[in-house]
């Protein structure tokens, strides 16, 4: 069984949707999964099927789910391991381990994994892939410089004994995930065109013919394999090169993963994150919502494009859509309401936490300042804020000061001028009503005010004091 | 339930040193009855000085040195993955796996090969085997620098070195490897079980006799017990040859070892084998294999003067041996 690294939100729908329906694109997945854990005998199906269950849950921030398929397999690990050891099949027995140490760091059990891990080597060091776990298992708890060292034990392990071109482009691209950028960059656009290259034309025949679409972390045969480390190549690959600020490249290498997979929900949540215009943004941003509603990443995006200024105003009812309107509801300073999606997908974590009331309160809150310059993201965490008589009492107490940009107003008379509303940084602000402050000022100013309260995304200001910057 | 979900998972060392049984667990490195002080949070493997002990944190990149005479404790970073220390008089050799380096804490380090997972001193030196180029490095001690560096078969799984020769056990090919020190070159390679997995000395070579090894084979679920390089090729062949046919220690087809054993541990003549699959350690004699306790981990048991000391469910207990 080859092993591929896990992506964060990675999922594919069938190429072809039938009109109108609009399908979470991993639905498909977690179903053929399901009827993979249910009909499986062997252990490697098993594990296969309740792994890849665990991470396509986890891209839709079903973390409860999430675990308990990863215990399952912990369960199926334990089993196997006990009669490997019974048979005196050693072979067995270290592949069983280093699974138990590589789900043990996925929930977060860094003593588990490493004990199993050091097992997991000692029986098979030789084993590009007991490194390229332990790589992963490194990675999932954040041990980078260990990530990178046992990836590059399975690279030169795999070099070593010769193997295949495609298991030595997943210990690639594994590797890719721990090491600086310009390594990492140069090993996925070798992987990448590798597996463009001629050497692997019987099998992108094989996936022409069974039509294979689908990406799971832990794949059973050559098909799955290329089709899955080719969309995650690319994915990392476009990634690294908008972390370089080659934007043309990223948005053509995202591209190149539609091209593959037309909802492909990293791949369209990132080209509308690097759109240039507000129509193609907002329909990447639909597509994106429909093909995962629950991406925290894409979810931030849009609010902070919805702050920025961005729109969308349709009336689809996708599940994509309803979760797209409550960030734009909480944008707004309304409470969304959830309840017909949260029990459509109980135990989804992006749902809960956005029905829930932010509470992100700004340190000055907590502090004795009477004098405070907050950031726009303060403020936006204030305005989400429920807050308890505590909190109120320390925001009557406090003066702001703000460099602010208002919005311009009808001329005043000589010696005056009046202002009604403006931005701080992103934050809109208003005042109870238009206010002539006496001198000249330009539409950027130093503004001294106190904060009355919240009006839709708008907050309530008292000013005290108007400067010039 | 199945066996090996009763495994504990809580790291806890056990060493047995002059001055009485030092554990290390959640947190803390104490000598029951005398003293008890901060310590690493996941303790692995322990290394023993005539005056202190040195406690590894492979997964927080951390060691703990404790004085033995009052537990005082001083702290020190490594680099990444500490996997195996020794003391060299009053220095802490540490090696580094993920780091690729051997450093004297305190002082510098050396770069050695890729995935260097074996540590032993013997005298002046410390040898060093990386498995996956199979690369075996000798290391001055004093001044610490890299001495000389062979290439030897890759992927073996334990090493241990005696006066004159480092013996590494292979489990793939079955194979005990023997490395003269003094020349640094392969002396010879022996068929040992089928896939034997680690290496104790169990006995110091006398004048009729090489150095004893006990090497546990989980496949076959026995535990070989053969003789090590003596100075001449004759008596060489002569001592393995009495070794492999004494073919472990049990007759016939039966084992005593319902899962197999994959580790030994030896002081003076003294061994026990382990069960890393089960936390099992059992004590053997020549007569009998018993039970000495379910559910440990690999560094979590000791060989006392008197018997045996683990540390099982909160509990350090010590067990009288014959």
């Amino acid at each position: 069984m080859k092993r591929l690294a896990i992506a964060a939100c990675l999922c594919v729908a069938p190429a072809i949707l039938p009109a109108q329906e609009t399908r979470i694109a991993s639905d498909f997945e977690i179903r053929q999964m399901e009827r993979q854990a249910a009909a499986a005998k062997d252990f490697e199906s098993q594990l296969s099927a309740h792994l890849n269950l665990g991470d396509l849950h986890l891209t839709r921030n079903e973390n409860a789910a999430a675990r308990d398929e990863y215990r399952k397999v912990l369960a199926i690990a334990a089993n196997e391991r006990a009669d490997a050891r019974k048979d005196g099949n050693l072979a067995k027995y270290a592949t069983a381990t280093m699974y138990a140490g590589f789900v043990h760091a996925k929930l977060g059990d860094e003593r588990e994994a490493f004990e199993l891990l050091d097992e997991a080597t000692r029986y098979a060091g030789d084993n590009a892939k007991t490194w390229s776990l332990y790589a992963e298992a490194m990675g999932e708890l954040s041990y980078r410089e260990k990530a990178a060292a046992g990836a590059r034990n399975a690279v030169a392990v795999a070099e070593w004994k010769g193997e295949s071109s495609l298991d030595l482009a997943v210990y690639r691209f594994t590797l890719s995930a721990y090491v600086p950028r310009p390594e990492a960059t140069k090993l996925l656009e070798d992987v990448v065109a590798t597996l463009k290259s001629h050497e692997f034309d019987r099998v992108r025949k094989e996936v022409a013919r069974r039509e294979s679409f689908e990406s799971y972390s832990t794949v059973r045969d050559d098909a799955t394999a290329y089709v899955s480390l080719l969309n995650r190549s690319l994915l990392s690959l476009a990634l690294s090169y908008e972390a370089n600020g080659d934007v043309a490249r990223a948005r053509k290498t995202y591209q190149d993963v539609l091209a593959a997979r037309s909802d492909d929900p990293t791949a369209l949540a990132a080209i509308a994150r690097l759109s240039h215009s507000n129509d193609e943004r907002a329909r990447y941003f639909i597509d994106a919502f429909d093909a995962n509603p629950f991406s925290l990443d894409t979810i931030h995006a849009y609010e902070q494009w919805l702050r920025a200024g961005g729109s969308i105003h349709d009336d689809s009812t996708s599940a994509g859509a309803q979760v797209r309107h409550a960030v734009e509801q909480l944008v707004r300073g309304e409470r969304p309401s959830l309840d017909a999606l949260m029990k459509q997908f109980p135990g989804n974590d992006t749902l809960r936490e956005l029905a829930t009331p932010r509470s992100h309160a700004p340190a000055f809150l907590a502090g004795s300042a009477t004098s405070v310059s907050p950031t726009a993201e303060e403020l936006r965490d204030l305005m989400q804020l429920d807050l308890t008589p505590d909190q109120r009492v320390a925001l009557d107490r406090i003066t702001f000061i703000s460099s602010v940009t208002f919005n311009p107003r009808p001329p005043a008379p000589a010696g005056q001028t009046i202002f009604e509303s403006g931005t701080i940084g992103d934050v809109p602000f208003k005042f109870s009503e238009p206010i002539a402050f006496a001198g000249t000022f330009p539409t950027t100013a130093r503004l001294t005010y106190r904060i009355l309260g919240v009006s839709g995304n708008t907050l309530l200001l008292e000013p005290v004091k108007l400067e010039g910057q | 339930m199945n066996a090996l979900l009763a495994v504990a998972f809580f790291a806890q060392t056990v060493a047995s040193t002059p001055r009485g049984v030092v554990v290390a667990h959640d947190g803390v490195v104490e000598l029951q009855g005398k003293w008890k002080s901060e310590s690493v949070s996941t303790p692995g493997v322990i290394a023993l000085g005539e005056t202190k002990t040195a406690v590894l944190d492979e997964i927080h990149d951390r060691v703990a040195i404790v004085d033995l005479a009052n537990g005082q404790t001083t702290f020190a970073k490594t680099q990444a993955t500490p996997i195996a220390a020794a003391f060299a008089g009053n220095d802490l050799l540490v090696l580094d796996r993920d780091a690729h380096v051997i450093e004297k804490i305190g002082g510098s380090s050396i770069q050695v090969a890729q995935d260097p997972e074996l540590l032993s001193v013997a005298g002046n030196h410390a040898y060093v085997y990386s498995r996956i180029g199979g690369v075996l490095q000798e290391i001055g001690l004093e001044p610490f620098a890299l001495l000389r560096t062979i290439r030897i078969p890759p992927f073996a799984s334990a090493m241990q070195c005696d006066a004159r020769n480092a013996y590494l056990i292979y489990p793939r090919d079955g194979q005990l490897r023997v490395v003269d020190l003094a020349k640094m070159q392969l002396a010879g390679q022996f068929g040992v079980g089928s896939a034997p997995t680690d290496v104790a000395i169990t006995g110091d070579p006398t004048a009729l006799t090489a150095t004893r090894l006990a090497i546990p084979d989980p496949l076959v679920k026995r535990v070989w017990l053969v003789e090590g390089r003596q100075s001449s090729l004759q008596a060489f062949a002569r001592g393995f040859l009495r070794g492999m046919l004494g073919v472990g220690l049990f007759r016939g087809k039966m084992t005593q070892f319902p899962t197999g054993v994959d580790r030994v541990i030896a002081s003076g003549p003294r061994w026990l084998a382990f069960d890393s699959s089960t936390g099992t350690l059992y004590n053997v004699t020549k007569d009998e294999t018993n039970i000495l306790a379910r559910g440990l981990g690999p560094h979590s048991f000791a060989l006392t003067p008197e018997g045996v000391a683990y540390w099982q469910n909160g509990t350090l207990v010590a067990q009288k041996l014959d």
